[in-house]
């Protein structure tokens, strides 16, 4: 291929236009409550011969936040690790025997045990998750392992940037609110007996706090059937349900520098409590954020990014726990650039609460969260996680249907309006993670600074 | 296990471009791909890291769509993108809603055929990428371990072992000629596969592939750089100071046979049996049974690598066993499948597991909002170093086959110190291990 072929008409200077948008298959749910009080979602995804489920417990690591922070996490690990029949080895020999991987965890409002496989062996993958739900043992052996390499990673994500800064800022963001605690301290990991995971596991992993949904390549009829033989004779009553009391408000800024020896980038990660997604302003905070940084093509990738080469990966971030929702800015910067880029991103944020979006900007916006929004039901783990967000959050049943429809009616004055409410620049928290000899004297232009250790320590 | 069948079409435009369509009506998408077989590897000397730096440089305009208008439109046309930088491919790729289809195909003809950057443009992408390496290796604990800590040790041919993600003196020498002359040798349709997967009909979009990309004129290549190391006669063995991580790290990589070899079926397999997740012999035995390990990661590139590459065990140990002691215990699992047969009673649930994690690739392999990434990174390996797009069908078959009698034979023939090379992880902040 050494000729090179004739050019024979110009190229065309602008893109085509799109045709016309093709309707979306949203899943189709078949949703029950067993006699047990457990939910159960299904919905056949057929193109793949496998199955993805998730067992969800309403319950995580917040219920524990002010008796043994992390103890939902540890108990959904070491749940995994033996039942009254199934050793260590067995269980994940079990699962390569069908192709599956399996997961256990926990986050601030949930427990989850997760299984995906091979179709053909559905029935027993599902007797697999009910059994670890059911009957973990909790071996000593395992719990010992399991706390030692809880220990460790705890000691390497403290030398982690944006562990330590997203640690430190949900301190700040939530104070005495469960929320604020995301990892525990070393000698709270030592401090766990064994007896405290069995707890946690007999109160929390109930079916009438139990969610499942599954997706994947069977007839809804016959897996429903299976669903019921298999859970239907587990009964145990709910957790009680705790409250909690507010997080603070903050009044101004204020920077809290979190001192890493050696660091030759800060990161920076600055935000404010916001709202959850059954707020009415849910919508129009998304697509503001879309805007301001929640996109490759946003205001802030555009700015620090393309234009300041600042920084690699900036972004901003709305994240709805169950109880609040806060709004978060990231970015990794070189040490000499750190006020630099606060000024910009305290400037992009005043701008978005100043001046109405353009037209081309909001309608690009809006085609960009209805495109991605439908993008999340192209595979089994995609259609999961938007079933997981509708049913753990307890969202109306025509969320997945209606949410295109509702982003495309917003307006600039929607996305001006949220910015003001919720974009909070002028008490925005700041959190540093950096070499506080190479970064405090800019810390110190944007507020009073308090400055940590990685242990969480004033200093 | 029910067996898929992944509808595939495929043709050749008069420039040497490839095209290959493969269909899927399950969800209104599509996802667009175009692979370059420049990778890494075969960056110019003296140019370390270039060929990232010049994959950031493609997102930096061409002719008819300007800085940030790749990203502006694709993204206001409901889709999300991406590119990286491998050893052996390049890839530009984007999933949209599948009315945008035609869109996306104008986009990456504008940038096959014309790249129009500035030394601004560079200068800002150098910037970028500085931070890529700050906050991705230097600043993060076990940052570039083990990809950047292995080859070179394990490999003496330049390509093969050199800084893959760039030393900042060779960043910083890269100037705009680089880039057009890059852009001018590699970037070519010969070069290169275009793939749409998805909502679509295979007859639009072979005309569409044709619309935007028949008249792109092709290049001579030049010829393919040699690749090959030397025969290895010793265990090679390098190390690596941590400056965060509190844990010493281990990376042991043994050479593995060429691509479509015999032997690489069979070392895939055994690859599963030793890693394989935590039912694999090395986590198995490491971690849960000796309790040595903290954790375990590894394995070996299977399918979109097509050079010198190795199987990769990386092991975190706590600080009490000193790396000897880990190595040695790692030896013993070795020593293991290299002297005993391993039954079809564990090969069957491996093969199980392979052809699961296969499916689980086609479907997804890059996150929800990439919908069939691995179907299109497969189907594009398949093309540009087998020829043969529809081995996406058939190549698993191959690894079905393989006999205990095989795995045994490339254990004995591969699984030896004058194949394997070592990198040791040393925290400062532990001293020596204890």
């Amino acid at each position: 291929m050494t000729t090179p072929s004739v050019v024979t008409k110009p190229y065309p200077s602008s893109p085509p236009a799109l045709g016309p948008e093709r309707p979306v298959a949203w899943p189709k749910r078949t949703v029950r409550i067993l006699p047990n009080g457990m939910h159960v979602v299904l919905v056949e995804a057929r193109t793949f011969p496998k199955i993805s489920a998730q067992l969800f417990f309403r319950s995580g690591n917040a219920v524990v936040a002010h008796s043994a922070p992390g103890l939902a996490e540890i108990t959904a690990s070491v749940a995994r690790t033996g039942t009254a029949t199934r050793s260590l080895r067995l269980i994940e020999e079990d699962l390569r025997r069908m192709g599956a991987d399996l997961s256990a965890y926990a986050g601030a409002d949930a427990s989850a045990i997760g299984i995906s496989g091979v179709a053909e062996f559905s029935e027993s993958l599902l007797e697999l998750l009910a059994d670890v739900a059911r009957n973990a043992s909790f071996p000593e052996e395992e719990f010992e392992r399991e706390r030692r390499q809880r220990l460790e990673g705890l000691r390497i994500q403290r030398t982690t940037p944006d562990f330590l800064a997203n640690e430190r800022l949900r301190r700040v963001l939530f104070g005495k609110h469960p929320y604020a605690v995301v990892a525990p301290k070393e000698a709270q990991v030592a401090a766990y007996r064994r007896s405290q995971l069995e707890e946690f596991y007999r109160q929390n992993y109930s079916p009438a706090n139990a969610l499942l949904i599954l997706v994947g390549d069977f007839s809804t009829g016959p897996m429903l059937e299976q669903v019921e033989k298999i859970f239907s004779g587990w009964k145990a009553a709910a957790p009680a349900e705790q409250k909690w009391s507010a997080p603070p408000r903050h009044s101004g800024r204020h920077v809290h520098l979190v001192h890493l020896p050696g660091s030759v980038q800060t990161q920076i990660m600055l935000g404010n409590l916001a709202i959850t997604r059954s707020d009415p302003d849910w919508y129009r905070i998304v697509l503001a954020n879309s805007i301001y940084g929640g996109a490759f093509h946003s205001r802030l990738v555009m700015n620090i990014r393309e234009q300041k080469g600042y920084t690699y990966s900036p972004r901003s971030a709305i994240n709805a726990l169950r109880e609040f929702g806060f709004f978060t800015v990231h970015a990794a910067v070189r040490n000499e650039v750190t006020a630099a880029t606060l000024t910009e991103i305290f400037y992009e944020m005043d701008r978005m609460r100043s001046l109405p979006v353009t037209g081309e900007e909001l309608e690009g916006a809006r085609s960009y969260l209805s495109g991605v929004f439908s993008l999340g039901v192209a595979t089994q783990e995609g259609a999961l996680s938007q079933l997981s967000t509708v049913y753990l959050d307890r969202l109306p049943d025509d969320y997945l249907e209606t949410y295109r429809a509702r982003i495309h009616a917003l307006t600039a004055d929607d996305v001006l309006a949220a910015a003001r409410r919720h974009f909070d620049s002028a008490n925005g928290q700041i959190v540093l993670v950096g070499d506080r000899a190479q970064i405090a004297d800019q810390a110190a232009l944007f507020g009073d600074v308090t400055e940590y250790d990685a242990q969480g320590a004033r200093v | 296990m029910k067996k898929l069948h992944i509808p595939v079409e495929h043709t050749k435009l008069a420039n040497g471009l490839r095209v290959v369509v493969s269909p899927d009506h399950s969800a209104p998408f599509v996802t667009v791909g175009v692979y370059y077989q420049i990778g890494f590897r075969l960056e110019p000397r003296g140019r370390s890291g270039f060929a990232h730096l010049f994959e950031h440089m493609m997102f930096q305009g061409s002719e008819n769509a300007g800085k940030m208008e790749h990203i502006r439109l694709i993204n206001a046309s409901g889709g999300l993108l991406n590119g990286t930088t491998n050893y052996d491919v390049t890839n530009y790729f984007e999933s949209v809603p599948s009315n945008a289809l035609e869109r996306m195909l104008w986009l990456e003809a504008d940038r096959m055929r014309s790249l129009k950057v500035d030394d601004e443009n560079l200068r800002n992408q150098r910037d970028v990428v500085k931070e890529e390496v700050r906050v991705n290796v230097m600043n993060q604990p076990y940052g570039g371990f083990p990809w950047l800590d292995l080859p070179p040790v394990a490999f003496r041919n330049w390509p093969n072992a050199h800084n893959f993600y760039g030393d900042f003196n060779d960043l910083d020498a890269a100037t705009l000629d680089d880039v057009q002359a890059f852009f001018r040798t590699y970037y070519s349709p010969n070069n290169a596969v275009l793939l749409m997967l998805g909502d679509l009909d295979p007859a639009e979009a072979f005309i569409f592939a044709k619309r935007y990309f028949d008249d792109i004129p092709a290049h001579a290549l030049p010829p393919h750089a040699d690749v090959n190391e030397s025969p290895q006669t010793e265990e090679r063995r390098g190390e690596v100071e941590e400056k965060f991580g509190t844990l010493p790290a281990l990376a042991i990589g043994y050479t593995v046979p060429p691509r479509t070899s015999k032997d690489w079926y069979a070392m895939a397999i055994l690859d599963r049996v030793l890693h394989g997740g935590r039912a694999g012999r090395v986590h198995r035995q490491l971690v849960f049974e000796k309790k040595i390990a903290i954790g375990i990661d590894g394995g070996m590139d299977v399918f979109d690598v097509n050079g010198p590459t190795q199987m990769v065990t990386q092991i975190y140990h706590r600080p009490e066993f000193t790396s000897d002691a880990t190595i040695g215990a790692y030896d013993q699992i070795i020593r293991e499948v290299v002297e005993k047969e391993i039954g079809e009673d564990e090969l069957a649930p491996v093969k199980v597991k392979f052809r699961a994690d296969y499916y689980s690739m086609l479907e997804g392999g890059m996150g929800a909002h990439m919908p069939r990434f691995g179907l299109m990174h497969y189907l594009a390996c398949f093309t540009l170093f087998d020829g043969d797009p529809d081995r996406i069908n058939t190549v698993l078959d191959s690894f079905m086959a393989v006999t205990p009698a095989e795995v045994h034979a490339v254990a004995k023939k591969y699984l030896i110190p004058q194949n394997r090379a070592i990198v040791a992880r040393r925290p400062v902040s532990a001293g020596e291990a204890r």
